[in-house]
């Protein structure tokens, strides 16, 4: 089956407009070969991250998936820079959970639109260069996934005297009820799932949640490496000169 | 660009350390994007961890180079965030002051 992003590319030349579903998982909706939004049963929902702040009621939203989301602004309830901003994290986050997706085949709906409307054009290969990037800032945060889809658990005493928390690290801490994933407080708080994981990564680097093996995965010490010899040198010696040999012998003679 | 002496100039998410937007003399937005979102946050890190108590909030960042001023500015945002504007001055051809004040009202005319 081929990558999503070859598809999309296709896609992209052919300027298709409508939604590329893929499965359950997620959709990426095209207008004139453009990326416009993607979503992704993974990632934290648009609509919660537009309510998390309560100026944005279910109603409006209502109301904004009939109208479109100018009604949103024309309201009052967000400016068009928010409304852009939020398409943003938003369509970055699902693309994050459903670009590297292989499970179920893709499906083109010509003409199929999301109610958000396009906000912003994504380019493909940005995209995939972003998601690369994303992958590898977690990576270096905690290379472990080991916390990433279990209950964050914080732990119960400090492993010093002291710490420095981000916003979003103490709102974490303070939504943890030791049920909820990663990715449920990140729904519970209306923010990209993203930014949550990447979170939660730092805070375990830090020592600050419960590990699920903390036996299991103690690190080992480095394993020393066995080595044959080899049989002979690599860089056989230089030929010896007899003659500077004869010549020595001879010295050592004299001064005996 | 509004700001005199301005070569580059980048708005950026932090949390994710994304490029949002870019405009200047062409360094990589992507690249410079997550290493400024770096560069902000080890610098809160480290005045958190002299502050003697509270919570810290940088209201600009402002570092001298060789190679001229390098401004940040975080914004708030009601959804995740915050977003951060960097602007990189020239050291002779620009005024500090002048473009402290001018990202200010740019900031506030964001709407964000």
């Amino acid at each position: 089956m081929p990558a999503l992003d070859s598809l999309l590319s296709g896609l992209a030349l052919e300027r298709a407009t409508g939604a590329l579903r893929v499965g359950r998982l997620g959709t990426v909706f095209l207008s004139d070969g453009r990326v416009t939004y993607i979503e992704c049963s993974a990632s934290t929902r648009l609509e919660d991250v537009l309510t998390a702040d309560g100026r944005v009621t279910e109603n409006a939203l209502r109301r904004a998936h009939k109208d479109g989301a100018a009604s949103l602004v024309e309201q009052g309830l967000l400016t068009r820079a928010e409304l852009q901003y939020c398409a943003l994290i938003s369509t970055m986050d699902a693309a994050f959970f459903l670009l590297p997706a292989r499970s179920a085949r893709p499906r083109f709906v010509p003409g199929e639109r999301h109610w958000l409307g396009p906000q912003w054009y994504f380019e493909v290969a940005g995209l995939v260069r972003e998601c690369g990037r994303r992958r590898a800032e977690l990576e270096r945060a905690w290379s472990s996934t080991e916390l990433d889809n279990v209950p964050v658990v914080p732990v119960r005493r400090l492993p010093g005297d002291r710490v420095v928390l981000t916003s979003l690290q103490w709102e974490l801490l303070v939504q943890a009820d030791r049920e909820a994933t990663p990715l449920d407080l990140a729904r519970r708080l209306g923010r990209p799932a993203y930014t949550v994981l990447l979170a939660v990564r730092q805070l375990a680097a830090a020592g600050l949640l419960v590990r699920v093996a903390p036996v299991a995965e103690r690190p080992s010490l480095p394993r020393r490496i066995k080595t044959e010899l080899p049989a002979e040198p690599a860089q056989p010696y230089e030929p010896t000169d007899l003659d500077v040999l004869l010549r020595l012998r001879k010295a050592l003679e004299e001064l005996a | 660009m509004a700001i005199p002496g301005a070569i580059d100039a980048l708005v950026l998410d932090h949390n994710s350390g994304m490029a949002v937007a870019a405009g200047g003399s062409g360094t990589d937005p992507e690249y410079s994007a997550a290493a400024l979102s770096e560069t902000l946050r080890v610098m809160t890190d480290g005045i958190a961890q002299t502050s003697s108590g509270g919570t810290v909030r940088i209201e600009d960042m402002i570092v001298v180079s060789d190679r001229g001023y390098h401004l940040f500015r975080p914004l708030e945002t009601r959804f995740d965030g915050p977003l951060v504007i960097y602007v990189h001055l020239d050291l002779e051809r620009s005024n500090l002051a002048l473009a402290r004040h001018l990202l200010h009202s740019i900031s506030s005319r964001l709407d964000m």
